[in-house]
């Protein structure tokens, strides 16, 4: 590190670094420390095969943990199984082969994550397949649900947590944030729901969470590339020499960046126009009869008709359900199908003395 | 966009309305000509009826080439209780512009208390033949028979006959004897299922009224539906045990009592999809036809014969369907009625299927389903049709107490208590006593 006293200089009569110069100022990397990050990133002698074992032993003990998780529908297990997950590592292992052009370390990671990918999902099956007592996708909870829709706010949480990864990558001193980026990005409980779902036949589900997924392994990659780039990780005459070529290799990544944000942008509007239309049925609901009180509310707004199906409970008679329906299709402009069930709610008291 | 329209004009009209009504004046008024107009300045036509879901759509292409060439905006909204909300609504006076009608009785109903508009001149119809009834004259009045639907047909599969070397009856009597066969050769001849929600009862009600229709003759038939004959009478009696026959025989039904009561009768015939199936034969209406599941090509795989009668001439066909009549005379809501009552106005819906067209002048090209235009041919043919029984009784037994009737009768077999029942509740002028 050069020499960091301001005073110092002053008094030497050189002029002082300023501060803008220190924020600038990149880590300073020797050839041996940037080998040994990838090494431990992926070893590329004879460790290899104890990291490959290693790395295939965590990939199904996570995802067993994940997908048990997942059904118990505990966050705390998911979270552990987080933990546990060894995919981060390759994938980081990705991003650094990439910027530092090393083609064998690059197909070796990627045979890596692809080989974990697939045990993931074959976990999360064989785990609901010996679990399958009773589970239908109906019956699916909150922590397995969350993982089938994505949108654009996870695209969002990807990008910034591979950023974080490739951050934390190159700044020695900050390793112990590597388990929070870990449990930020969503690795394998995403691919445990892929495996979990596609044995409930929900083929829907699966692939909200293959693409959850997919969203997470090029947003890390492409981000943490992107700061080890800005870090000085890569020596400066690769970087200066290879620019072209390194626009080239990254570029894949950022096509497909584009064309996973493509699927969630959409995903995201209609995520957001279901739920306005939500708010509306709820308030028109209030609107139709204030003694109603919503008991349950499924909607769907996508395709020429809405439709509603809605549990109510009431105190009194109620107003009939044609008046709701044309509530809502005045207030929204568009034509619904409403079912409805009723559950009437009598109060009454009685003492004795 | 919104669809909002300013209504206020209606409201203000309406009030003195009902005073008049209060003030017992039962003259034939109809709401002033004030017009409703939505938020896109387009004149706005109300309708309310019984159309749900697919329904719906097709109704929706009925009215779409009428507000294209109109540019009236014609806003449809319909419920599952329509019996019941059409009475609230003319309680609270929140009327409709026109209102579709699955039973001629509310039409009567409410003419008689003066809400009902007359039809314009131009369509009222004059057609006094034996051939069709309606009811009364006041429908003739107020009603455009809309949409149609024939009730007295029995379902089944062709290839399943042949390969029990089963024949399509043509008397009543021949199919009494195959259902015998049937249950000899050890399966339930009917499918049967009455299930739905609060109108549980309606299947049964069909198939007394199709007895009767057969057994009595349409005029014993008229006499019944107007009340000069009581339910407890040795003829309506009689239709009733035959029905027994076919509920409460051995085995004759797929399921037993149990499932006619609680299965759904859109899902009456499942059991007879099945392989190997276990039941024959069902009894119901033309609009069942959308519950055939994919893969059941209409008669290849599935087809109907008509409900025989005593003997082998043509039986009469009991139909039913809709009748739209309008709460007031505006010139948008008469144009509406007017297009009703043509032809054409049923054939966007035909297109789809699902609709079949009452109209004797209907182009049958336009019928986008085989089904609809074979039960089309058959109200054509019939030599005798009759509107559906029930649905022409006062609402309070035809909606009501003859639907419990049946419930009972079927889960009890008590004769008795069930035509008792439906004398009892029918509103009869009172005797006073005299002297």
């Amino acid at each position: 590190m050069p020499p960091d006293s301001s005073t110092d200089q002053l008094l030497a009569g050189v002029p002082a670094v300023s501060l803008w110069d220190r924020v600038r100022e990149r880590e300073v990397w020797t050839d041996d420390q940037r080998e040994e990050v990838l090494d431990e990133l992926f070893p590329d002698d004879h460790r290899q095969i104890q990291y490959v074992k290693r790395f295939a032993v965590l990939i199904v003990l996570s995802t067993m943990i994940a997908a048990f998780g997942l059904l118990a529908n505990s966050a705390a297990v998911v979270i552990g199984a987080m933990l546990v997950a060894p995919l981060m590592t390759p994938m980081l292992a990705l991003s650094a082969s990439l910027v530092y052009a090393q083609m064998r370390r690059f197909v070796g990671a990627l045979l890596m994550v692809i080989f974990g990918t697939i045990a993931a999902i074959a976990v999360g099956w064989f785990v609901a397949f010996i679990a399958s007592g009773g589970i239908t996708p109906e019956s699916l909870d909150s922590e397995i649900l969350a993982r089938t829709s994505p949108s654009l706010l996870d695209l969002g949480i990807a990008i910034a947590a591979g950023l974080a990864g490739g951050y934390v990558l190159t700044h020695k001193g900050s390793m112990s944030s590597l388990p929070g980026v870990a449990i930020a990005v969503a690795l394998v409980p995403p691919l445990a729901t892929v495996g979990v779902t596609l044995r409930l036949g929900a083929t829907d589900l699966a692939t909200g969470a293959l693409l959850l997924y997919t969203t997470n392994l090029i947003a890390i990659v492409l981000s943490a590339s992107i700061v080890m780039l800005m870090s000085g990780f890569v020596p400066d005459h690769i970087r200066l020499l290879a620019r072209g070529k390194m626009g080239a290799r990254l570029l894949p990544w950022v096509i497909a960046l584009v064309a996973v944000a493509v699927p969630l942008a959409l995903h995201t509007r209609s995520v957001i126009e279901e739920e306005s239309f939500s708010r509306l049925v709820s308030q028109t609901v209030v609107q139709w009869d204030p003694r109603a009180t919503i008991v349950d509310l499924d909607t769907d707004i996508g395709g020429n008709r809405a439709s509603v199906v809605i549990t109510v409970a009431t105190s009194g008679d109620g107003r009939p359900v044609w008046e709701l329906a044309q509530l809502i299709a005045d207030t929204r402009g568009v034509d619904v199908d409403v079912e409805i069930s009723f559950q009437n709610v009598r109060t009454d008291a009685s003492s004795t003395s | 966009m919104s669809r909002s329209a300013s209504r206020t004009c209606e409201q203000m009209h309406r009030r003195p309305v009902r005073r008049f009504l209060a003030l017992g004046v039962a003259a034939s008024l109809v709401a002033a000509a004030c017009t409703s107009t939505g938020s896109d300045g387009r004149v706005v036509i109300e309708v309310f009826g019984p159309y749900r879901g697919e329904e719906a759509v097709g109704f929706a292409a009925t009215f779409a080439p009428f507000e294209e060439e109109t540019g009236f905006d014609v806003r449809y909204v319909g419920t599952g209780s329509f019996a019941a909300d059409i009475q609230k609504r003319v309680t609270e006076a929140e009327l409709p512009d026109i209102a579709i009608f699955p039973q001629p009785a509310l039409i009567t109903d409410i003419a008689s208390r003066g809400l009902l508009a007359p039809l314009p001149e131009s369509i009222i119809d004059t057609d006094s033949s034996e051939k069709r009834s309606l009811g009364s004259a006041t429908i003739g009045q107020h009603a455009v028979w809309f949409r149609g639907g024939a009730k007295s047909l029995v379902w089944y599969l062709p290839t399943a006959f042949a390969d029990r070397g089963y024949e399509v009856p043509t008397t009543w009597d021949e199919m009494i004897a195959l259902s015998d066969t049937m249950v000899g050769d050890g399966v339930a001849p009917w499918c049967l299922s009455i299930e739905s929600f609060a109108s549980t009862g309606w299947v049964g009600t069909d198939w007394i009224e199709d007895i009767v229709l057969r057994e009595q003759g349409d005029v014993l038939y008229d006499q019944w539906v107007a009340g000069d004959i009581l339910f407890d009478s040795s003829e309506i009696r009689h239709a009733f045990l035959t029905f027994g026959t076919v509920v409460h025989g051995n085995k004759t039904v797929v399921g037993g009592t149990n499932r006619i009561l609680n299965t759904p009768w859109q899902d009456a015939a499942a059991p007879m999809f099945e392989d190997p199936l276990r039941c024959m034969m069902q009894r119901q209406a033309s609009f069942w036809a959308p519950q055939i599941p994919e893969g059941f090509t209409f008669e290849q795989d599935i087809d109907f014969f008509l409900l025989p009668g005593p003997t082998e001439a043509p039986p009469p066909i009991l139909v039913s369907g809709e009748l739209a009549a309008a709460f007031n005379d505006r010139p948008e809501v008469a144009a509406f009625m007017e297009f009703l009552s043509t032809p054409e106005a049923g054939e966007g819906w035909a297109e789809l299927g699902g609709f079949i067209s009452p109209h004797p002048d209907f182009d049958p090209s336009h019928y986008g389903s085989e089904i609809d235009r074979r039960v089309g041919q058959v109200i054509e043919d019939a030599p005798r049709i009759r509107f559906d029984g029930s649905d022409q009784m006062p609402p309070v037994v035809g909606t009501g107490t003859f639907w419990q009737a049946m419930r009972d009768y079927i889960r009890t077999g008590d004769v008795d208590a069930a035509v008792t029942l439906v004398d009892d509740s029918w509103p009869r002028a009172v005797q006073l006593p005299e002297g």
